[in-house]
C-alpha cells in the first residue's frame, strides 16, 4: 500500500505494493554504499529479497547523463529534468515492480537529494517539488547527516574533490576546495530542510559504520514485518524432541496468522 | 529561475501550434522567408532538436521504451536545454525565434496520455511566453485527407499506438489526434491562442499571420526608442 506526493502516473498503480521502500539519503561522501551493503547482506540473511538501486543508473538515459555530465554541458533546468526522466523510469521499469513482488527496496538517494541539488543552483522551490510529485512516499527515509568540517577530510583523503561534488558550475571562479565548502555548506542546509518537511530519520554519521549499521538496523526492524528466518522458527520450550517437525509447521502457521 | 509570463526580453517569440496536417510548418516557413527579407534577425528552433537529448529520445522511441511520464519528461529536458541554450539567449540579444510547436504540445500530447493537466503545466513554468502563440484549427477529417495524401503510415507515438486505443495505425492516429483537438480547445482562452482559420487558403492565412507579427514587431522597435 503506498501512495505518491500527489500526482498519479497513468498505468502504474501504487495501492497494490506490498514491499518497503526505504531511502538512505546525506551528502556525497557520508558513507551511505557501505551502509548499503551491509543491510542488503543483513536483510537477506533474515530472508528478505533486497533490490538495491541509486540515482542514474536507468537504462532509457543513464548514458546519457553521464555522457552530458563529462562535458559539463547541462544547464540547470535541463539537469532537473534529466534526472527527473532518469527517476521515472528507474520507477516505472524497477522500484515499482520490485514493491509489487514484495521486495525490500533500499534506495542509495531519491528525490530527496534531486530536489536539494536543484534548489541550491537557484531553482524555484515550487518547481522543483512539483516535478517530483509522482514519486512514492517511502516507508522511511534515513537521513545520515555530517557537517562540512566533518565531510572534507573524508573527502581529500580518499577520492578527492569531484567537480559536481563540488558545485563546479556553479562557483567556477573558484578553487575546487573553497567551491566544496561552499557547495556543501548549502547542500546541507537543503537537507535539513527537508528532513523537516518530509519527517526523515536524521542519523549522526560521525560515529563508525559499525555504529551506524546498528541504527540503522533497529529503525528497518521497526517497519518490516519479521520474516519466517530461524530465530522466528524458535520452537516453543518443553516440546516433545520427536514433535520437531509439527512444531516448526506450527510456529510457520501461527506467523501467516499474524501477518 | 523566471517562470512562464516573467521574462523581460526584448526579443520575440512566434509559435505555431496544432495536429500533423493542419499547415502550420508551412505557414511557419512562409513568415520566415518573409521576415528575413524584411532584413530581421531571424533564428528557427525546431521542437525536439537538442543535440544533447535527442539521441535519448530517439533511442526511447525507436524500442518503445517510454511510458506517458517517461515521454514527457524526456520531451521537457529536450525543450529546457533549447530554452537555456537557444531561445533564451537569442531572446535576449533581440531577435526574433520562431518555434514550430511549443509547450502546448506537450500539454495537449501528455493529457491525451492521461497526464495530470496541472502537473504539466508546472513542469514546464520556465518556458518563456510566446509574443503570439498561433494555432491553426483544423477539423480531423480535413487534416486526416492532408496526411494521406502527403505520405504513407504513421509512427508509433505520432499515433498515440502505446495508448492501445486501436491496433489499426490509422485507427488510432484518429483517436488520438481526436483527443489532442479536444486538448487544443481548451488551451485557447487558457492561454490566449491566436486561432487562425487553417482551412481558408493559404495566402489569406499567411496574410493574416504577416499583419499580427508586424504589428508587434513596431511596438518592439517603439520600446527600443523609448528612453
Amino acid at each position: 500500500m503506498k501512495e505518491s506526493y500527489g500526482v498519479r502516473l497513468p498505468g502504474l498503480e501504487l495501492d497494490d505494493l506490498v514491499g518497503k521502500l526505504i531511502v538512505l539519503e546525506g551528502t556525497d561522501g557520508v558513507g551511505r554504499s557501505t551502509q548499503i551493503r551491509l543491510l542488503k547482506e543483513w536483510l537477506e540473511q533474515q530472508g528478505h529479497a533486497v533490490l538495491d538501486t541509486g540515482l542514474t543508473r536507468s537504462g532509457l538515459v543513464g548514458k546519457g547523463i553521464k555522457r552530458a555530465k563529462e562535458g559539463h554541458t547541462l544547464g540547470r533546468i535541463t539537469l532537473t529534468l534529466f534526472y527527473a526522466t532518469d527517476f521515472a523510469d528507474r520507477l516505472e521499469n524497477e522500484i515499482v515492480p520490485a514493491l509489487r513482488a514484495g521486495f525490500v527496496v533500499l534506495t542509495d538517494r531519491y528525490i530527496y537529494s534531486l530536489m536539494a541539488r536543484s534548489m541550491v543552483r537557484g531553482l524555484d522551490s515550487v518547481w522543483v517539488r512539483n516535478i517530483h510529485r509522482f514519486a512514492p512516499k517511502p516507508d522511511a527515509v534515513f537521513y545520515l547527516r555530517i557537517s562540512v568540517d566533518e565531510l572534507i577530510p573524508r573527502a581529500v583523503f580518499t577520492r578527492g574533490f569531484d567537480y559536481w561534488e563540488s558545485g563546479m558550475d556553479l562557483y567556477s571562479a573558484e578553487d575546487m576546495y573553497d567551491s566544496f565548502r561552499k557547495y556543501q555548506a548549502a547542500l546541507l542546509q537543503q537537507f535539513d530542510q527537508l528532513a523537516e518537511e518530509f519527517s526523515f530519520d536524521v542519523i549522526d554519521a560521525r560515529p563508525e559504520p559499525r555504529v551506524i549499521f546498528e541504527q540503522l538496523k533497529a529503525g528497518i526492524d521497526r517497519i518490516l514485518t519479521p520474516p519466517v528466518g530461524r530465530a522466528a522458527l524458535a520452537i516453543p520450550s518443553g516440546a516433545p524432541e520427536t514433535g520437531e517437525e509439527v512444531a516448526v509447521e506450527a510456529a510457520i502457521e501461527e506467523r501467516r496468522k499474524r501477518a | 529561475m523566471k517562470r512562464y509570463g516573467d521574462h523581460r526580453i526584448p526579443g520575440r517569440l512566434f509559435v505555431v501550434e496544432g495536429i500533423d496536417g493542419s499547415g502550420k510548418s508551412t505557414q511557419l516557413m512562409l513568415l520566415h522567408q518573409w521576415l528575413k527579407a524584411e532584413g530581421y534577425g531571424v533564428v528557427f528552433s525546431e521542437w525536439n532538436s537538442s543535440p544533447l537529448v535527442k539521441d535519448t529520445t530517439k533511442r526511447g522511441k525507436k524500442k518503445q521504451l517510454l511510458t506517458p511520464a517517461t515521454f514527457s519528461l524526456i520531451h521537457a529536458t529536450d525543450f529546457a536545454d533549447r530554452t537555456e541554450r537557444n531561445i533564451i539567449p537569442l531572446l535576449k540579444a533581440g531577435a526574433v525565434v520562431l518555434c514550430d510547436r511549443y509547450i502546448y504540445t506537450a500539454f495537449a500530447r501528455d493529457a491525451s496520455r492521461g497526464m495530470d493537466a496541472e502537473w504539466i503545466r508546472e513542469l514546464y513554468a520556465f518556458a518563456v511566453r510566446p509574443t503570439v502563440a498561433f494555432y491553426f484549427r483544423v477539423p480531423l477529417e480535413v487534416a486526416m485527407k492532408r496526411i494521406s495524401d502527403a505520405r504513407v503510415g504513421f509512427k508509433f507515438y505520432e499515433a498515440g499506438m502505446d495508448l492501445g486505443l486501436s491496433d489499426d495505425p490509422d485507427e488510432s492516429f484518429r483517436l488520438f489526434q481526436g483527443r489532442i483537438l479536444e486538448e487544443y480547445d481548451k488551451m485557447i482562452p487558457e492561454f490566449g491562442l491566436t486561432v487562425i482559420d487553417a482551412t481558408l487558403p493559404i495566402e489569406t492565412q499567411q496574410q493574416e499571420m504577416r499583419l499580427m507579427v508586424l504589428a508587434k514587431l513596431t511596438q518592439a522597435k517603439q520600446l527600443r526608442v523609448a528612453p
